[in-house]
């Protein structure tokens, strides 16, 4: 059984420093695994430990975002690649879900499992996973909360939508996309840090994931921000004191 | 013929009902229509074989022109395997200009299967659309932040967004829609996944897109018996209980009760904010609101901009108080 857990790196202030094209600006700003990317890897290491999985990590972004995929190795995952060129910078969800399904199509083709977060927490699109799974053509769940049973063909999973905790049985391979499941992650122990620290995770660039120059980055994106602005719909606050206040309340209830 | 400017997706409730948010988006659809050179506006109905007059009367006096229906008994109910690829091959005949999607689960997958089928462009979660002098469609979204808008332009067609449920008003008009039927070949879609069980679930929580009074908390109530003060002053007062993102990230309540952006959009006659600090995101789920109060220990929180009525400081003192004097105050009037 071979698990892809795709694990993107997101700023972490909200004190967010921008680019002059309106991009956020990387460098400047501090960043961390996307929080709900964890339970998408403690889901993962729970299927190692049960059904003896090899569990790589991927991500995409610029040789900074080796530092989630170190902290991934530490956390128990086997394995570790970056797909970074330059290239890919600007792309929209469109564009990377192109360079991710790449990936498992030219790396790691016999993967029967990919997992993903449900969203990003900078641009929580919960784009990326669907789109991925649809350039691959498998089927994929999102929202999943537990995975409760796999074997060679099929995955169980539970997923919640508005109404429902439905129970799905998926063909392999599948893609599934992880929510704050009921996996959560114990700290790294001490050789899962030595192992980051001598680690050489492989780095993928675009020819090596044989794309097209215009199928990633700016290129092949098709969404793009054309303006950012202050968008202010101010009321005129009156300040009140709590006597006040519950006057207000009282008027409505 | 007219080209096909804007195609819906026509989500429907188990129960058969047009879902609130294909109302509204036929009523902004409608509303760009105006600048948009008045191309026509379609629906897709996916569902079982049934009568569908009504629901095409509905949805035609929400301003579609022709609603195309793909029926079988085997689309009774919302199907991973078929609806999303049904909804891509209409897409995909029809060739609309514009697909405008709910933001709900289901709608999100349909929409993101559909946009990667077509190799084109998605902006989730919306907060307004507009059409550019070139006949675009602009669709803005709060960024990164959330201090920031963004419009975002697609270069590529259809041009597609998704939209949550009560951002736009739906609106009735004078105006009819004629029907279509389109056959689809089910038959050649392949069944990957299998529905074993589902359970219903039931949540005790009041709704906050229906109540009048909403009181929220955020970050600043994620602490010690904040929340429980919460649900005792909303007891009292009849109010539903919602909360921001990380409220919600904090579990202290549920994701049907995250308001903003990416949850529910609201707009109760009275809605307080209790230590939420007014990120964009947040704001987009309220604006509609009648009067907002806000409760915050810092004076510069952007929470106070947006509000018509104001409180600076602690808010587990500010929640006592207002709870003990709720009931006095009541008991005086008595
Ligand atoms: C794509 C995207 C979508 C998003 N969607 C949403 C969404 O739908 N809804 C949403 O809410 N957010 C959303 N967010 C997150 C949003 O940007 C903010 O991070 C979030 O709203 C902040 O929540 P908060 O106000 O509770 O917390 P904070 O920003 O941390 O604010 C806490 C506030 O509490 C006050 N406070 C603290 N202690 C006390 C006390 N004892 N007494 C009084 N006041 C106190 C502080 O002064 C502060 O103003 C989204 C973000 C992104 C990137
Ligand atoms: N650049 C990336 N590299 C690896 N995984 C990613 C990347 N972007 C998004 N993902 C994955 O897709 C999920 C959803 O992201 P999004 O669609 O941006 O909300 C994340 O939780 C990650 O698992």
């Amino acid at each position: 059984m071979n698990i892809v857990v795709f694990i993107k790196q997101v700023p972490d202030t909200d004190d967010v420093k921008w680019t002059a094209s309106n991009n956020i600006d990387r460098v400047n700003t501090e960043s961390i695994l996307n929080p709900v990317d964890r339970h998408a890897i403690a889901s993962a290491l729970k299927l190692k430990e049960q059904y003896n999985a090899r569990i790589t990590a991927v991500s995409m972004g610029p040789n900074k975002a080796a530092e989630i995929l170190k902290e991934a190795i530490a956390l128990g995952v086997d394995d570790a690649a970056l797909l970074s060129d330059s290239k890919f910078i600007g792309s929209d969800t469109c564009a990377t879900s192109k360079v991710l399904s790449a990936a498992i199509k030219e790396k790691f083709p016999d993967t029967n499992l990919i997992l993903f977060g449900q969203s990003a927490s900078d641009g929580e699109t919960a784009q990326t996973g669907p789109s991925t799974a649809v350039r691959l053509s498998y089927p994929f769940i999102t929202n999943v909360s537990e995975i409760t049973e796999i074997n060679d063909n099929n995955i169980t999973v539970i997923s919640e939508n508005e109404f429902e905790k439905i129970t799905y049985t998926v063909k392999l391979p599948a893609v599934l996309c992880i929510n704050n499941s009921i996996y959560s992650l114990s700290l790294p122990k001490i050789d899962g840090y030595i192992k980051a620290h001598d680690y050489n995770y492989k780095i993928y660039n675009i020819s090596e994931l044989r794309l097209k120059d215009d199928e990633t980055g700016i290129k092949g994106s098709p969404t793009y921000v054309s303006k950012v602005y202050r968008h202010d719909e101010y009321r005129n606050c009156l300040m009140l004191n709590t006597d006040e206040l519950l006057n207000k309340i009282k008027e409505v209830c | 013929m007219k080209s096909c400017g804007v195609l819906i997706y026509g989500e429907l409730t188990s129960e058969y009902h047009i879902r609130t948010v294909v109302k509204q988006l036929l009523t902004k659809a409608y509303e760009l229509n105006e600048k948009f050179e008045n191309k026509d506006i379609k629906v897709c109905l996916i569902g079982e074989r049934r009568n569908y007059d009504e629901l095409i009367n509905e949805l035609g006096s929400y301003g579609a022109d022709e609603v195309i229906i793909t029926c079988d008994d085997r689309l009774k109910h919302y199907d991973k395997n078929y609806h999303p690829e049904i909804f891509y091959q209409i897409a995909q005949k029809y060739q609309p200009e514009i697909i405008l999607i709910g933001a709900t689960l289901q709608g999100k997958e349909v929409a993101s299967y559909c946009a990667s089928k077509l190799n084109t462009g998605l902006t989730a979660d919306c907060t307004n659309l507009n059409i550019t002098e070139n006949n675009r469609l602009l669709s803005t979204r709060p960024t990164f932040g959330g201090q920031l808008t963004a419009d975002i332009l697609c270069k590529t067609l259809p041009q597609m967004a998704t939209v949550q449920e009560n951002i736009f008003k739906e609106q009735q008009i004078e105006h009819s829609a004629f029907a279509h039927f389109e056959w689809i070949n089910i038959d050649e879609i392949e069944r990957k996944i299998e529905i074993i069980n589902a359970i219903k679930k039931t949540s005790e929580n009041k709704d906050v897109t229906t109540s009048d009074i909403v009181i929220a908390g955020g970050m600043g109530a994620c602490k010690d018996n904040g929340f429980e003060l919460i649900y005792s002053l909303a007891h009292k007062m009849n109010a539903a209980v919602g909360g921001s993102r990380e409220a919600f990230e904090r579990g202290y309540i549920e994701k049907s009760q995250q308001i903003g952006q990416t949850g529910k959009t609201i707009s109760p006659k009275l809605y307080i904010a209790v230590g939420i600090s007014g990120a964009n995101q947040h704001i987009a789920g309220i604006k509609n609101s009648g009067k907002i109060i806000a409760i915050n220990k810092d004076e510069n929180a952007p929470i106070f901009k947006y509000a018509d009525y104001g409180i600076t400081g602690d808010l587990f003192k500010i929640l006592d108080e207002l709870i003990t004097k709720f009931d006095t105050n009541k008991e005086e009037k008595q």
